[in-house]
Parts: C-alpha cells; structure tokens; sequence
C-alpha cells in the first residue's frame, strides 16, 4: 500500500475511493488488465442447473417397468443391455443443451426399429450350410421335376407381379400386351431360377439355392431416391467417360482413387491466337501443378480451342510429369536454390520449422503442392507467371543432395542427429 | 597483387569445370599451392602437380609397370618378404630392384616457366567444384574471427560474409597456420582472412 494514501482509508475501508484517474493509454486496443476476465467455463447458477435437471428429466425420462417388459417382448437381453448402455453413455443435460437434430440429406433415421434389417446401414444376415439341419445333397433336375419346379417358381412370379390376381375375362389391346410380356418374364426367371434346375429331396435345400441369405455374393445396395445421390452419381458416371484420364491410369497404373489424392491447381489461364491466312484462331493456354503433398510435384501445359479440352490435358500432363522432390526432414528444401529461366530468376531458401512458407502465391502453391512447409523465397528479375512456376519446378527437382555431395569429394558423411537426438528425426 | 591472381583462379577453374576439363594449370605462388592442396583436401581437386609448360604424365601412366615386371617383383616379394619394409637406405637402392611408386616429372628450373597443374573432378555428369567465387577483395581485404566463423559455418552471416547456405560449400581463410578451411579453423579456433568460398 502506498504511503501517500491517507490513513482514514485503513481505519475505515467502507468509505468510497477516490475515483482514479484516467490513464493514458498508448495503445488503440484496450490494455490487458483493463479487459474482462472471464472464466472458460460458463457459470451456471445453482437454481438454474436445478431447472436444467428437470428438463432434462421430464423430456428424456427412465424407462418404468412398462416399458421394460415391452421392450423385453420386442428385444433380446443382449440388445436390451446395448440400449441401455448407449443411454447411459450420454447425459440427458447435454442431450438437453446440446443436441441437435441433423438435417443433412445423408441422416440416419433416428428411431430405428432395430427387428427389421436396415439394408444400407446393417450388415445382410449370412447363412451357410451348417445352418441347414437336414443333409443337404442335391441333383440334377430330370424333365418332370423341371417342368412341374418351372410353373411353380412361374405362378409364384405372376403372384408378384399380379398382387391383385390376374385379370379375368375381356382384356383391352394394351392389357393383353402387358399381360404376355409379364407371363414371359415370369417363365424365363422361371427357367433360370436354380429351383428348377437342381431337386433334392427336402424342399428346405431347394429353396436355400434360391434365397440371397446362402449366396456368397452380397446383395445390391438399393437405389437411394435423392437428388443428391443422383447428382453424385451423374458427375462419377461422366468421369468414367473421359478416355484421356483412363489412358492417364493405364499409364501410371493407379486406381481412380490415387488419382483423387492429386492436388491439382491451375496456376495460369491466358488466350493465345494463331494468325493464320484464314483468319485469327483463338485458343485457351493453362499451366496447371500437380503434387500429392508428399514429396511429389509436376507441371502441366494444355493449350486447346476448346477451353474445358486445354484444362484437362494440362492436368493430365502435370500428373504425369510428377517428379520427386527431395525434402530436408520431410518440410524445407537442402539449402538454398536458385534456377534462371529465361529472364526469370528464382532464389529459394531454406529456413527453419515453424517458419511457414513466405513466398510469393505461385511459389506458395507449388511448396504446398509438393509438401514443403518452411520455405522463403525471392524473385529478384523478371516475374513472368510460367518461367516463375519453370524455374521454381526445376530448382525443386535438381537439388544437390549432402549424400551426393559427399560421393562426388570422396567425404564419408554421417548424420550425426540420429545420435543426439535418438534417432527421432525424418 | 596475390588477390588479383587468386581471382584469375577462381575464374579459371569455373570455366575449366563448365568446359569439362580434366587437367588444367594455374600460375604457380606459395598461396596457389596451399590453396590447391586444401581444395585436394575437401575433395574438389583429384590431383595438384607442380610441372611444366607441358601437362604432367598421368599418375596412372608414370607408375604402371608391364606385366612381366610386375610378375617379377612379385615373385621377388614372395622370396624375400622382409623387403617391403622400408631400410634406412632404401630411397638410394630400392630392395626390389626398381620402386614402382617415384613419379618423374621434370620441373623446369625458370620459375617462370613452372605450372600448377590441377586435375578436376566430375561426378554424375556434373562437376564437383562448380562455383568458386573471391570473397577478400584487392581493395578491401576482410579477417574474421574464429566466432564469426562459428556463425558462418552455421548458415548465419557475419561481418561482410554471408554464411555457408549451400549444402557442401566450403570457405578457405589464411591463417597464420597456413590456408584452412573455415570449419577447420572454427574447431581450432583460429582467425584469418578471407580467401574466397568454394561449392
């Protein structure tokens, strides 16, 4: 306490301060303990936390006995346990505070009827052999067995198809059509049905060949409804079509999936025109990167009338000219480089971790294409986009690397980190 | 004066090593020597030879020995194998009857027409020593003390120098210790001036 202050303010501590002084301040931002402390944590009152209780209880409430034999009528012990564990995982406050129903396209249904089998969600029940109780031999179907297997497999179809009976008496020109093709399919599927081929002696067998449970191959997915579903599929049917991006992975024999991990960007568009004696003929010219953030970089051009054509072959060129770069401890370059290209200079540095990549944007996006993470770099001459992006790429792919180095002089070189630091380096 | 001929040198073996020369020869001084000999040292030269106006034999040429010879010797080896120990008068009368090792290269005694003849090194199509470059100047020569160039060699700059950023690069001092490299001169702690940076 300072001694200025008058003795009165110890004797009695109730009477008021003088009001301070105001401060000057030197800066425009408000000084540090000027600003209002706050705890992390919202503080929540006890009568609140009270009614919070409450709410949560009366909106999520335990089940009473009930409900229990209910479910127990509907559910096995196993699954009465799950559910009861899964509830008790989550708290019903948060549930209260927190939860929110999704709204997505892609949600679950949220009250699941956990009898039924969900066909997207669950996985198809299996069945083999074993589960058959009887012995399971089987034989060719002779003629009769066929023949009488044929139009009960054939009547059971035209039920399907006819849920209300088939139709009696006079039919319109179009009824009867439809009515014929319905019995065709019905006798084909008939035909082809493993029932009609193959007879046993217990019927059980016979319909095991034909039930989806017994099949080794798994079940198609069913076709979702939705407009984004649809949408999606549409784009992957459409990049299915392109020959160049087939040629593309034939070439570097990827998957489609590989190719999905590229990081691709296009850093240069112009319009470029050949003067021909017929007249002007304009084309687009693209420059595009590609890396897959690990080590791997290439540069792409694609020049064509058709602009979407002349994106394309530049992607697909830069894929295919993805070269590896060489990375000091997986995020900077072996010292520093530099590469002309015509009147382009490019100088790049390499700095330490943390340091960021403070570069220019074009530098930027190649360091970040190839995985670098701590680059500076400078661009002293001519700044031309595509000698940039040239010279930057030949740098990067020409490095002199120690081990090289050391070869070439005849030095024997060890890396002494892995000593000191045990090991725990790139 | 000396500075004005180091720069010639440096000069001179850049356009050497981007005209793949094998063999090429500069004026001879105490510091070209020394300075070549360090450059031999790091492993940017394969070979420093004092000679004449003419370049030097090859080393492998001088001191190949025909095949019956060679089989002689050995022979006489495998007789007498106490022989390919060195006696205190060997270098007069070599025990094997010839000494396969003694290179004959005739030095002019003019020393003006004497050589400094330096064998270049390539690796993988390139060349090992690429880019030399003065870093004194005949007008402003530069010294440094053992701890600047404990920065420099740790890529940071110091005084005039910028520091050692290319991987492999190498700079030469003279000392009072002869002519060191600076990481050599960091670990014995020594001053000098500044030569010129090789990488």
């Amino acid at each position: 306490m300072s001694v200025c202050r008058p003795i009165r303010c110890l004797l009695n501590p109730s009477l008021p301060k003088p009001p301070s002084t105001p401060k000057r301040t030197f800066h425009a931002s408000a000084s540090k303990a000027a600003r209002r402390r706050r705890p992390h944590y919202p503080s929540i009152k006890a009568a609140d936390l009270k009614l919070l209780n409450q709410t949560a209880e009366e909106k999520y409430p335990k089940y009473d006995t009930s409900e229990t034999t209910l479910l127990s009528k509907r559910y096995t012990p196993a699954q009465i346990a799950a559910i009861k564990a899964a509830e008790s995982a989550i708290d019903t406050k948060d549930l209260v505070t927190q939860a929110q129903r999704r709204s997505d396209p892609w949600l679950l249904p949220y009250e699941d009827d956990m009898s039924l089998m969900d066909p997207v969600t669950d996985h198809a029940p299996k069945l083999t052999a074993k589960d058959l109780p009887y012995n399971h031999g089987f034989r060719e179907a002779n003629e009769v067995e066929q023949t009488y297997a044929i139009s009960k497999i054939a009547t059971e179809n035209m039920a399907k198809l006819y849920p209300n009976g088939t139709p009696e008496g006079e039919m319109n020109e179009q009824e009867a059509r439809r009515y014929e093709e319905a019995l065709e399919i019905a006798m084909t599927q008939a035909a082809l049905d493993p029932r009609a081929i193959y007879h046993s002696k217990k019927n059980e067998v016979v319909n095991a060949l034909a039930d989806p449970r017994f099949s080794t191959i798994l079940p198609d997915l069913p076709r979702l409804e939705n407009r984004m579903a649809k949408q999606t599929r549409r784009i992957a049917a459409q990049e299915e079509e392109d020959p160049r991006q087939k040629r593309l992975l034939q070439y570097m024999d990827w998957t489609k999936d590989d190719v999905k991990k590229i990081r691709v960007k296009t850093l240069v568009v112009h319009g470029v025109t050949n003067q021909t004696r017929m007249g002007k003929i304009r084309s687009m010219y693209y420059l595009t990167i590609a890396g897959n953030m690990d080590g791997l970089l290439g540069v792409g051009e694609g020049k064509s009338v058709e602009p979407d054509e002349g994106r394309k072959q530049s992607t697909m060129a830069a894929i295919r000219n993805m070269r590896p770069i060489p990375r000091y401890e997986g995020r900077t370059t072996y010292g520093n480089l530099e590469q002309k290209v015509g009147a382009t200079k490019v100088q790049l540095f390499s700095r330490p971790p943390g340091f960021g990549l403070r570069t220019q944007h074009l530098i930027f996006e190649m360091a970040r294409a190839a995985g670098l993470q701590d680059l500076a770099a400078r661009t002293p001459r001519s700044r031309n986009k595509m000698n940039v992006i040239k010279a930057t790429w030949e740098a990067l792919c020409n490095q002199k690397l120690p081990d090289e180095i050391a070869r070439a002089r005849g030095k024997k070189l060890v890396d002494v980190r892995k000593v000191y630091y045990g090991g725990s380096i790139y | 004066m000396s500075l004005v001929n180091l720069a010639h040198v440096c000069s001179h073996l850049q356009n050497a090593s981007k005209a793949r020369l094998g063999l090429t020869s500069i004026p001879v001084s105490k510091m070209h020597v020394k300075l070549g000999l360090g450059l031999q040292r790091e492993g940017f030269l394969s070979s420093v030879t004092l000679g004449g106006q003419t370049p030097p034999r090859p080393f492998l040429l001088q001191s190949t020995v025909g095949p019956e010879e060679h089989d002689e010797l050995a022979q006489k080896l495998a007789d007498e194998p106490w022989n390919a120990f060195p006696a205190f008068d060997s270098h007069r009368n070599p025990p094997l009857g010839r000494d396969e090792h003694v290179s004959r290269v005739k030095v002019p005694q003019n020393p003006a027409q004497q050589r400094l003849w330096l064998g270049l090194k390539y690796w993988n199509n390139e060349p090992v020593l690429k880019n030399m470059k003065l870093e004194s100047k005949p007008t402003r020569r530069i010294w440094l003390t053992s701890e600047d160039l404990a920065k420099i060699t740790r890529t940071r700059d110091s005084g005039y120098i910028k520091g050692l950023t290319h991987p492999g690069e190498c700079l030469f001092l003279t000392t009072d210790r002869g002519i060191l490299e600076a990481r050599e001169c960091v670990e014995r702690r020594l001053g000098g001036m500044v030569l010129c940076r090789v990488w």
